[in-house]
């Protein structure tokens, strides 16, 4: 199920909001846990097994952890099965074909690549539950007691299919002392329309632009390819940061707080501030959960350089099964290894605005190699953005951004924090109720007439 | 007070989500939405092997969208959003000047050539001389009606494809495009993609003369109009507060009844009637079946006041509306639709000693009819 849509908004979450408001404090999270099931299971019910089960698992190795806690050699054993099984079930369901075709095409093997749908989210999970494992073990978070409070936290439905990542030490306390209150739901309910409002009327638009671009049929022309690649990029932006809002917001509606994902990344001027505002909750757990375990920058220069290109490996192929993700990650990686002992002075003693434009144009570039799995297509959509000889801008491509314009700008205006900085300034006036009650009610009308519309609805980060 | 009235948001959203889950539970369910023209979903099939593959999570999304409370509203207010915030035509219809909606332009990659070679073949093993005419599209001709940013019309380029291609191979092509141009009349409806019944005269006066046969006067006509015509491009718009179109039928006067005979072939039952127009359609959503009964695969008009002349049209809708006109000019007429006779229409031109056959398009149909590839 995705948050914009016709079921999850007027029938899945009116009834869980009803549901849990009238079942008492101590039976809400058993509630929550079966209705997660339903929420993850709607198409495809047969997931839902494979997600118990890995709660299962993850359950067992807290429990053991900490069964062991002072026998070091057994606790450690524990945590390395919980992680193997972890890693080995998301490394087969996502990275089986992958790995086949690599072996086909490195060996002189000729293996069936075989058909395994991706499971939703299990990229999401599955970190999820490690970061459980790691922190018992660690002695950074208590282990669960409760199977039901541990499952209501790997399947809670609004992080569970496309993040942010929860930590469970960040959420092991509000899962059993959390306390709803209006004001926490009111402020969850803005959250959520602001973050439905990026989904369906800004993302979906601009992907339409993006799509619209490369459906033409004439070549789009230098200007024009530039222009579809920045629809793309607010795309995967404003369909990625809503989707954080919303779970953040639903969070709210049920008591819980969660950190925040994204904090305005296409400002940066630099690209390692980028990823430090890009997918936080991501950054983080590679952080605290790779980079730091392989010891960081503490092991000498060399060794850093090294650290750096595996956990940038490992996030460019979490974010797919597909070559040119594992390019993305190198790409970035590469690129945040010279800014870190190479650019950084010259970087801070630059025009801020040079920063601005050196970083957009990298990760507009990135989401270039980001899109095309086709290798062929991203050299030649590469060569289309400085090959002037196809023209600046076609006419089929003017024409498309021309019915994009509005939405464009509003995009643009929406990747900054110049809005919330206005709001901050409004939040104490009298008046505010009224604006944001205007707001609310024009994003629920808006948003609910593209959506029984349906023409566009993708989730970008569905396959992660 | 001022504590209270902040959680304003919430108490509208909560109230918002939960009408419309009550209102989706308790409103009774249509089966037709005559605005959009179609039969809405039914109730997904439940069984375990449906829920468990999906197919029913799947149906009920569907029937959920389309049995949304107030949808058409919601339909509606969307596209006028889009129109607002200047993405015209982003559900493939342009909402133009005068109350005029024009569907987008047909694009460079259609089957045009492949369809066009499709007739030349057929035209070797006929017997008998074909001629082809395609209707121009709406905002070809009506171009001056058409929004400032919109796809441009590509018929130039596709009419003298075509033409090019039929003239190297001795096949006729009636081209309208300038007399369409020129005309001063109303010749497509407003919120169809058809042409009126005045476009069809004037295409048929064409024909006439590319075939050699004598046009029916103007004054021979008796014209009736009747209001409150929608047709399928309002339908795909979602811009209902367009005015609807006049939907005018011609009677020819000098008709006595028993004159016109109309057999209307389906597989193998035939029907017949002594009139080319059925007026009730016009008393249903769709009012462009008035001529001649729609869509079938086989129509055979005669007409016992004209001499001689067998033709036979291999058409889309287009033709309707010409047929009657034709009748006029020929004292037979069939009318073929390769999307529903899968027979030999070499042997249909054989066994029915037809003169000659005329092929008649709407260019956007030409451009993506995939059922033309049946014709043999």
């Amino acid at each position: 199920m995705v948050f914009s849509s016709l079921i999850f908004l007027f029938l899945y979450l009116p009834l869980v909001l009803l549901v849990y408001y009238i079942v008492p404090r101590r039976g809400r999270n058993i509630f929550l846990f079966f209705i997660n099931l339903v929420f993850y299971g709607w198409g495809e019910p047969m997931l839902v097994l494979l997600m118990l089960v890995s709660i299962l698992i993850n359950y067992a190795g807290g429990y053991f952890v900490e069964k062991f806690r002072n026998d070091k050699g057994k606790a450690r054993i524990s945590l390395a099965v919980t992680c193997v099984l972890d890693i080995g079930i998301l490394g087969f369901f996502k990275y089986t074909p992958l790995i086949v075709i690599t072996l086909n095409s490195i060996l002189p093997l000729n293996i069936p690549v075989p058909e395994i749908a991706l499971p939703i989210g299990i990229s999401f999970y599955t970190f999820q539950t490690m970061s459980y494992v790691i922190d018992v073990y660690r002695d950074d978070a208590p282990v669960s007691k409760s199977l039901i409070n541990f499952g209501t936290y790997v399947a809670l439905f609004p992080q569970l299919i496309a993040g942010p990542i929860v930590r469970y030490k960040d959420v092991a306390y509000q899962l059993s002392h959390r306390e709803e209150t209006l004001e926490q739901f009111n402020k969850g309910v803005k959250l959520f329309l602001v973050g439905l409002g990026k989904k369906v009327l800004i993302a979906n638009q601009m992907g339409a632009m993006w799509d619209a671009m490369l459906a033409n049929t004439e070549p789009n022309g230098v200007l024009g390819n530039w222009i579809g690649i920045f629809g793309y990029t607010f795309q995967i932006y404003f369909d990625f940061s809503g989707y954080s809002d919303m779970a953040c917001g639903l969070g709210n509606m049920l008591g819980f707080e969660f950190l925040k994902n994204f904090n305005y990344p296409y400002i940066s001027k630099t690209v390692t501030e980028f990823w430090r505002r890009w997918h936080i909750s991501l950054s983080t757990w590679f952080r605290e959960y790779v980079y730091i375990p392989l010891g960081g920058n503490r092991r000498g220069v060399p060794r850093q350089i090294i650290n750096l290109l595996i956990v940038w490996f490992c996030t460019g192929l979490w974010h797919g099964a597909s070559y040119n993700f594992i390019l993305w990650g190198m790409y970035y990686g590469i690129i945040l290894i010279i800014e870190k002992f190479l650019l950084k002075n010259l970087l801070e003693k630059l025009p801020s605005a040079i920063g601005h434009i050196y970083t957009i144009f990298v990760f507009v570039f990135g989401w270039v190699i980001f899109y095309f799995e086709d290798m062929g297509k991203m050299g030649e959509f590469i060569a289309g953005l400085f090959d002037f000889s196809q023209g600046i801008i076609s006419h089929q491509a003017a024409v498309v951004a021309c019915r994009y314009a509005v939405i464009t700008v509003a995009a643009v205006i929406a990747s900054t924090p110049l809005m919330a900085s206005l709001y901050k300034k409004l939040m104490d006036k009298r008046f505010m109720w009224i604006l944001e009650t205007a707001f609310c009610v024009i994003i629920l009308l808006t948003a609910t007439a593209a959506t029984v519309n349906q023409s566009y609805n993708p989730f970008l980060y569905f396959r992660f | 007070m001022k504590r209270k009235i902040v959680l304003l948001p919430a108490a509208v959203f909560s109230v918002f989500i939960f009408i419309f889950t009550v209102m989706f539970i308790i409103t009774p369910k249509a089966d037709y939405s005559s605005s959009e023209k179609r039969y809405l979903e039914d109730f997904p099939e439940t069984s375990l092997s449906s829920v468990t593959n999906g197919e029913f999570e799947k149906g009920f999304e569907s029937y959920l969208a389309d049995h949304f409370p107030l949808r058409n509203m919601w339909v509606g207010l969307n596209a006028y959003c889009n129109y607002c915030i200047g993405n015209n035509g982003c559900d493939g219809v342009y909402k133009c000047s005068d109350g005029w909606l024009i569907n987008k332009p047909i694009t460079t990659d259609n089957r045009i050539k492949t369809n066009t070679d499709t007739i030349i073949k057929f035209s070797k093993s006929a017997g008998v001389p074909v001629t082809m005419m395609t209707a121009p599209s709406t905002g070809y001709i009506m171009a001056d009606k058409l929004p400032a940013v919109h796809d441009e019309y590509i018929d130039d380029y596709v009419f003298g494809d075509i033409k090019k291609s039929l003239k190297k191979e001795g096949i006729g092509f009636v081209d309208i495009r300038q007399k369409f141009k020129n005309s001063t009349e109303q010749l497509y409806y407003k919120t169809d993609h058809h042409w009126t019944s005045e476009g069809a005269y004037e295409a048929y006066e064409e024909v006439c003369r590319a075939l050699g046969v004598k046009a029916a006067n103007r004054d021979f006509y008796d014209i009736k109009t009747y209001p409150d015509f929608y047709g399928t491009t309002y339908s795909t718009s979602g811009f209902w507060l367009t005015k609807p179109d006049e939907i005018a039928v011609w009677h020819n006067k000098n008709h006595k009844p028993g004159d016109i005979k109309l057999t209307i072939t389906e597989g193998n039952e035939s029907k017949a009637y002594d009139t080319l127009f059925f007026d009730n359609h016009l008393k249903e959503d769709d009012k462009y079946p008035v001529f001649i009964d729609g869509n079938h695969a086989l129509e055979t008009i005669t007409n016992k006041n004209v001499r001689k002349g067998r033709l036979l049209v291999i058409k889309d809708s287009f033709a309707h509306t010409l047929a009657p006109f034709l009748a006029d000019s020929f004292r037979k007429v069939t009318l073929v639709d390769v999307r529903y006779y899968k027979n030999s229409v070499t042997d249909l031109v054989r066994q029915g000693k037809y003169d000659r056959v005329l092929v008649m398009y709407g260019i956007d149909n030409f451009a993506t009819d995939t059922d033309l590839a049946w014709l043999k």
